[in-house]
């Protein structure tokens, strides 16, 4: 039986009439970077918010760290770190204030708040400007310090709602070096993001949502055998895999999720 | 300002524009508060209508009256009011809040002059410019009724100063719309622009407190200044219509084309903001600044609060970081002080030489205490606005959400204790100690007042949020239920606590009220802990409410 950081049971969530997320049933195992995919509107932001406890399953079970999210969520809390979608700083406070209230509010005590602040600052390249408040921070600085934040209290599990939207390479770099020795030290990180690239690199486990249901969940090689085994289904638009050679992520991506690209006859005017 | 010709193109870029801007406000109406907004919208547009028309009414008879008695010259003291509002009213109105930035225009193919159009005539589109075209064409219609002859004439200078005022209005618009577009700087400007008009406040009772010697002075300054206020535009329109009553042609010519050269003026300098926008200028929030190495410094830990528990200490905190960067918050918070020094220096309506706390000094502190915590109360009642969508890391942090509300309604009532004693020194200072009994009636009160507001606020900060931003001033609506959950608390604790300051009075009894308000408040510590003990069973069944309406953009 492996290890599960996060697991799910039939997790559903209807917004009246329409199901945003139906009978997800996920399996991330400890310690794996887990990318979780999906064209827009497909249910991965509801998805990541019920697990972080943002919002209430309409159905089905949580559970995280083996525990259940309906039953201990402050014990479970503890032990996660979450980047929402858009960061949702406190604007008002320096750099350093940030980190050390956020520290304190996962039960760090002042010193130890206040020196892994310091740490992840200077880690960040965030300490240059001690009295700048955040909300005067460029987006890739934001993002910077939300990572930050988000793993002051050494997390065991991640999670993290595209991280990666509008960073620069620069600021996208040190990033991924946090992320990769997180990984390193056994924490998992359960991501989503919109840049394939980004994923099929830092990623060993993937799952593919599409209109609110899971149609792939597995480690990459696993997701690119069975695409190459249905290679004679392959949505129209989309070319067949020349033998021999690997799939690229984007590609298992739009097979699986049938996406096509337009006929040439479309659009014509555009020359 | 060459080219200002409409080609095709241009026509249908307005015409996309006023078509967007139309479905803009179509799509607003979709949902409740976008309906609500244009009904408080239509009675906002009754009270302006009303204004506008009363105003329009007022300053025709003024000047029918004033040109029949050949007093042509004083058509200046209409002109002055109507070109300080349509100045001051837009920049007072909406220069607190985020601005449209122009540059978003810019993407698309405008040539300079549809462009320039285009922040003219959009920008132009405000209730300053229909009240003040309105009271215009009051003042025309006044000078028709008393010398028809000179009507054509009249209406000629009257349209040069509307339009001299649209291009005043839009140039120092677009040039403090540079300094506005900085938090920084909009902070700065809002507490300056609040500065004066509080001093304005102050001018009538200072010229009333200190007698007959300072209207002395205020007169001599008038008289030196009427020189110079007949070569500014409200004194050259006025100018320009008397002179031709009188005949004076050549004045009257002189005086027009002076006000035409303002308009100059007025147009030279919009066009080098303008021109600056259109090539490319930047006017949004700008971005950090290069670093340097010899700002770093070792960051300091947080604070600590013997028995109160970390969480609950870290949020205490913030909050008094975030009072204490907000200018518009800290500045809301001395006023108080401000209306005490103010009702000192007002004389009462009714004719006595002393206001009513001069006459009933007794009454300050309690009044004084009352008003602190009605300001405070729209911090109260909105616990979760200035974290915004950070409101999500209260669902997702290891914290309950009793130690968050009761962390914030610690950092309030030590705001309100701070309040309270500046506003007691106040008292002392400007009126006289208040007597004992006063101040331990008045702090009892004080506390079951405070109870009763934090554990309403506590519940309407859950049920009925509205984002805020602690930096802003102006145009910042709680939303209905609150104030109107808000004025009710209020009316009952003011009407509960006049009724007992009156029945202690008149037993010459003052501990008494004391005594019934500590009761109460004893009462109040009940209903407020079992409120917060609910907490978070509310605050988890409303959070994907709470999540929607803090985390809008």
């Amino acid at each position: 039986m492996p290890d599960l950081a996060i697991s799910t049971e039939n997790l559903t969530r209807r917004f009246g009439d329409l199901v945003a997320v139906e009978d997800v049933n996920l399996r991330v195992e400890s310690g794996q970077f887990f990318g979780f995919l999906g064209p827009n509107g497909a249910g991965k932001s509801t998805t990541i918010k019920m697990l972080t406890g943002l919002l209430a399953p309409s159905a089905g079970s949580i559970e995280v760290l083996g525990l259940p999210l309906a039953g201990d969520a402050v014990g479970i809390k503890r032990q996660i770190g979450v980047v929402p979608e858009g960061m949702a700083l406190f604007g008002r406070l320096t750099g350093a204030e940030y980190l050390n209230f956020v520290g304190r509010m996962y039960g760090l005590d002042r010193e130890t708040a206040a020196k892994r602040a310091s740490e992840l600052l200077d880690f960040m390249q965030l300490s240059d400007q001690p009295k700048a408040l955040v909300t005067d921070y460029s987006h890739g600085m934001q993002k910077k310090l939300a990572l930050a934040a988000a793993v002051i209290h050494a997390p065991k599990v991640l999670f993290l709602d595209e991280p990666f939207e509008g960073v620069d390479a620069i600021a996208s770099g040190t990033l991924k070096t946090m992320l990769q020795r997180m990984i390193a030290r056994g924490a998992t990180i359960f991501l989503t993001s919109h840049v394939l690239e980004i994923v099929e690199r830092l990623c060993s486990h993937v799952a593919i949502i599409h209109h609110g249901m899971l149609v792939a969940q597995g480690s990459l090689e696993e997701l690119r055998a069975g695409v190459e085994a249905k290679a004679d289904v392959a949505p129209a638009g989309v070319p067949a895999p020349t033998p021999g050679e690997k799939l690229t992520l984007e590609e298992i991506f739009l097979r699986i999720v049938g996406g096509t690209r337009p006929a040439e006859t479309e659009l014509s005017w555009l020359g | 300002m060459a080219g200002l010709t409409i080609s095709q193109e241009a026509r249908g870029q307005f015409a996309a524009v006023a078509h967007m801007r139309w479905q803009v406000f179509v799509n607003s109406l979709r949902s409740a508060g976008g309906r609500m907004e244009l009904v408080s919208g239509t009675v906002i547009g009754l009270v302006f209508a009303v204004a506008g028309i009363g105003g329009a009414w007022g300053l025709g008879a003024a000047a029918k009256f004033l040109v029949s008695h050949n007093q042509a010259e004083w058509l200046a003291l209409l002109l002055w009011p109507v070109f300080m509002f349509w100045q001051l009213f837009p920049v007072l109105a909406t220069a607190f809040t985020t601005n449209f930035d122009s540059s978003n225009l810019l993407r698309f193919p405008l040539d300079y002059s549809t462009f320039f159009l285009i922040r003219i005539v959009y920008g132009s589109l405000e209730p300053a410019t229909a009240l003040g075209c309105l009271w215009l064409a009051g003042v025309a219609v006044g000078i028709g009724f008393a010398a028809p002859h000179f009507l054509l004439w009249a209406l000629l200078v009257l349209l040069v100063f509307a339009i001299l005022n649209i291009l005043i209005g839009r140039m120092v618009f677009a040039w403090i719309e540079r300094w506005l577009a900085r938090r920084r700087t909009r902070e700065i400007l809002g507490i300056v622009f609040f500065v004066v008009i509080i001093g304005f406040q102050f001018i009538g009772p200072l010229v009333n407190h200190f007698g007959q010697g300072a209207r002395t002075g205020v007169e001599q300054l008038v008289t030196q200044w009427l020189p110079i206020e007949r070569v500014l535009p409200p004194g050259l329109a006025a100018s320009a219509i008397a002179g031709a009553m009188r005949d004076e042609f050549p004045f009257a010519l002189g005086a027009l084309l002076l006000l035409l050269g303002y308009g100059n003026a007025a147009l030279f300098l919009l066009n080098l903001r303008l021109r600056a926008q259109y090539h490319g200028e930047n006017l949004s929030e700008g971005t950090a600044r290069v670093p340097s190495a010899s700002e770093k410094s070792p960051v300091q830990s947080g604070w600590s609060l013997p028995g109160i528990a970390a969480p609950v200490t870290a949020i205490f905190e913030k909050e008094f970081r975030y009072l204490s960067r907000s200018g518009p918050m800290l500045f809301t918070l001395i006023m108080p002080v401000v209306i005490l020094l103010l009702f000192r220096l007002t004389p009462s309506r009714s004719g006595d030489a002393q206001s009513l706390l001069v006459r009933a000094p007794d009454l300050a502190f309690p009044l004084g205490a009352a008003y602190s915590l009605l300001i405070l109360t729209n911090l109260v009642y909105n616990n979760f606005g200035a974290d915004g969508a950070g409101v999500q890391f209260y669902f997702v942090w290891p914290v309950r959400f009793r130690q968050i509300l009761l962390a914030k309604n610690l950092a309030h009532a030590c705001v309100l204790a701070l309040e309270t004693i500046l506003v007691w020194l106040a008292v002392c200072l400007v009126f006289r100690p208040p007597s004992a009994g006063v101040t331990l009636a008045t702090l009892a009160g004080l506390s079951f007042a405070l109870l009763v507001n934090l554990s309403v606020g506590n519940l309407l900060s859950i049920l009925a949020p509205k984002k805020i931003d602690f930096g802003t001033f102006g145009r910042q609506k709680a939303s209905n239920l609150t104030v109107f959950a808000s004025f009710g608390v209020q009316i009952a604790i003011f009407g509960l606590g006049a009724i007992v300051f009156l029945w202690a009075r008149s037993h010459g009894e003052l501990w008494l009220e004391a005594f019934f308000f500590l009761v109460l408040a004893a009462f109040a510590v009940a209903a407020y802990a079992l409120g917060l003990n609910r907490a978070d069973r509310l605050a988890l069944g409303r959070r994907e409410a709470l999540l929607a309406e803090l985390s809008r953009a």
